[in-house]
């Protein structure tokens, strides 16, 4: 039998607990998840079908013993393991007639020891898909190429690779091929010029069809889009092609270069895969970029992760913000959040809005089961899963708490980034008084903080929608992205930001 | 509801910052807590107008009597320019010309700017700072912003908290 998670543990009862204990355990869990009581979350369903496998598995003594046998085997045989932690903004609350937010920090964390133990044989199946249209022409076109060159010195041998350049329509450059005649991959790449349009789907297409011919369990899968113009017409078709690719496992990061292109389509490019997206201003720094991606790439300890959220019924998930690695928020449609690869030394912070129903009884209640998963590289037996239940007390005399520093401080920096969100949004309503209020708001809290720069930035944003009733381009992102940025300081595009102060590096 | 002390947004009960304005809706809480204007359950709404017929007219060396009801001593107001009326607070950062702390304030509902009391030439007007529970004159409500004329004994009233105006 193959099943890839801990049922006890999915259960919430312990090794001995015999059958009664497993029925009443699956009929409390049930009640919360079945889709007929829960048909808001999505989440929620794919939660009970692992309840009842789980069960099904366990009231069964043949299969239960068979995975004891097998689970004790690999506990001794050193499996890895990651774990799934969650900090509730508050532990108590007031019974009240009206409704009420509470926010959880989820973090999921590789076990110690994880960066020392050898690895089995994994291998990076990248896909460059880079974008050579006109305006790539000069400078920018000669530095991505030439990033892309390094990078081929940078992969491992056994590692694949396959680059397709983009305009109108797909070129593949490099088919996907191990890296073995590097001087040979890297004459291919220097050979792309720039000329015509851009439109992604052609290139995200012919990208997916060269990612797909290595896809394998003991591969890190990974699509890195670089673009800089907007595409028209064809955005739902590429988003509808990312979740495809998430769904084989293949994350997808977007580079947005310079200041003509959709960060608004990228982002949610991105994120709907697990990958990440970024703002570059100057083409100097996309080889960086793609050294420092491609490190952590193949440095991850586990693959495919995902955060499923099943909240109760009554509860209302409202936003889902990830902190750490790269900053940026989540689409959070059907529960189940794609989150790619876990470092072995860094975290995948998630920051979880949710609004809990006005009138709730005294006593305790549960809010939400989170399952973090994915599949863990070393280990022989790849897909883990950790589960959390949250609940709290519901009372008419909370003990006084302060909330977990932690979360006030990514909070304190979230709301930053929502003001920002609100000030485009007014913009985009055409309401300048608006978000010209906002964009001062945010100036405001940016120079408490000692951001001096960005506070300058966007207080002559202020100014310039004044005049011509939208935000510049540049602004727009670098206020954007930046104020994103300050959730993590020791991130990439935090390293990227005071280079986005600089001048934009010339067309031609 | 959580109504954020800077800007007055109703944030929903958990929130820790203010959805407009960003400002930290905890702030100062373990210290020394902005005492809240206390919304009055039974705030008294409109009422009949009373009329009064005292001189609107003030000079130059007129002074202006604040008799709060049933206070042993009444204000004399100096006549500047414009006198803020309210309740002081040590973590607010305007604070009243007039503190009506001594006379009950947060129990009768009295804000932090209450209402304004403003020279006109030669008149004396009165106008609501958009307080929680309304200034009244004569038993009217004041709309927010709107300077009326006051008269020698006139009655206002700042939430609960009830004192007549004498010109001297």
């Amino acid at each position: 039998m193959n099943i890839h998670f801990d049922p006890y543990s999915i259960l919430g009862i312990s090794r001995n607990a015999n059958a009664d204990d497993i029925k009443r355990a699956h009929r409390r869990l049930a009640q919360r998840l079945h889709p007929d009581t829960n048909p808001h979350h999505p989440g929620a369903g794919e939660q009970f079908q692992d309840i009842t496998l789980a069960r099904d598995l366990l009231l069964d003594p043949d299969m239960r013993r068979q995975y004891d046998d097998e689970a004790n085997r690999r506990q001794s045989g050193g499996d890895l393991y990651f774990t799934l932690r969650v900090t509730p903004s508050r532990r108590a609350v007031l019974q009240l007639p009206e409704e009420q937010i509470i926010y959880l920090l989820a973090e999921i964390s590789a076990s110690p020891g994880a960066s020392d133990t050898p690895k089995q044989e994994t291998r990076l199946n990248l896909t460059l898909v880079l974008d050579h249209s006109n305006s790539m022409k000069g400078q920018r076109m000669e530095r991505v190429k030439g990033a892309a060159v390094r990078l081929i010195d940078d992969m491992r041998p056994g590692d694949i690779l396959s680059v397709i350049a983009f305009n109108d329509r797909a070129t593949v450059i490099i088919p996907a091929t191990t890296i073995d005649d590097k001087a040979r991959l890297k004459a291919r790449v220097s050979v792309i010029s720039p000329a015509g349009g851009t439109e992604i789907y052609q290139g995200l297409r012919a990208g997916y069809d060269e990612a797909k011919k290595y896809l394998g369990p003991r591969m890190i899968n990974h699509m890195i889009l670089l673009t800089d113009g907007h595409t028209y017409g064809d955005q739902d078709n590429c988003l509808e092609l990312a979740k495809t690719a998430a769904g084989e496992g293949i994350a997808i990061s977007a580079m947005g270069l310079g200041h003509d292109w959709n960060d608004d389509f990228l982002d949610r490019l991105a994120s709907s895969t697990g990958g990440s997206s970024l703002f570059i201003n100057s083409a100097e720094v996309v080889m960086r970029f793609f050294r420092e991606h491609v490190k952590a790439l193949s440095n991850a300890f586990a693959e495919r992760m995902f955060l499923s959220v099943a909240p109760d019924p009554d509860v209302h998930l409202e936003m889902a913000f990830q902190l750490s690695p790269n900053p940026q928020p989540l689409v959070i449609d059907d529960g189940r959040i794609p989150l790619a690869s876990l470092q072995p030394n860094r975290a995948i912070a998630i920051l979880l809005q949710f609004q809990l129903p006005a009138g709730m009884n005294d006593g305790f209640r549960t809010v939400a089961r989170l399952v973090g998963g994915g599949d863990i590289l070393h280990n022989q037996q790849q897909a883990f899963r950790a589960v959390s239940d949250v609940s709290l007390e519901v009372t008419e005399k909370p003990a006084r708490e302060e909330p977990p520093p932690a979360i006030m401080d990514a909070l304190s920096k979230l709301t930053l980034y929502r003001l920002q969100e609100r000030a485009r949004d007014a913009v985009d309503r055409g309401d300048v008084q608006e978000a010209t209020r906002r964009l001062e708001n945010l100036a405001t809290r940016l120079l408490e903080m000692g951001e001096d720069n960005l506070a300058q930035q966007t207080m002559s944003e202020a100014k310039y929608i004044a005049q011509t009733q939208a935000l510049s381009d540049r602004g727009r992102k670098t206020i954007k992205y930046q104020t994103r940025a300050l959730m993590d300081s020791g991130g990439l595009q935090a390293a990227l930001s005071s280079l986005l102060t600089a001048p934009p590096d010339s067309q031609s | 509801m959580l109504a954020c002390s800077h800007c007055g947004y109703k944030n929903r009960v958990g929130s820790l910052f203010c959805e407009d304005c960003g400002r930290n809706l905890l702030a100062g809480a373990g210290s020394t807590p902005v005492t809240p204007t206390r919304r009055l359950m039974d705030a008294p709404e409109e009422t009949s107008a009373r009329a009064t017929w005292g001189p609107a007219r003030i000079g130059s060396n007129t002074s202006i009597v604040l008799q709060v009801r049933d206070a042993p001593q009444p204000i004399t107001l100096n006549p500047g320019q414009r006198m803020i009326l309210g309740r002081s607070d040590p973590q607010s950062t305007v604070q009243p010309d007039v503190d009506m702390n001594p006379y009950g304030a947060v129990e009768k509902g009295v804000s932090r700017q209450h209402a304004i009391l403003e020279f006109n030439e030669d008149t004396l007007m009165l106008l609501d700072a958009g307080s929680a529970n309304g200034t009244f004159l004569n038993g009217q409500r004041l709309p927010p912003n709107q300077p009326r004329v006051v008269r020698d004994g006139d009655e206002v009233r700042l939430g609960k908290l009830v004192a007549y105006l004498y010109f001297k």
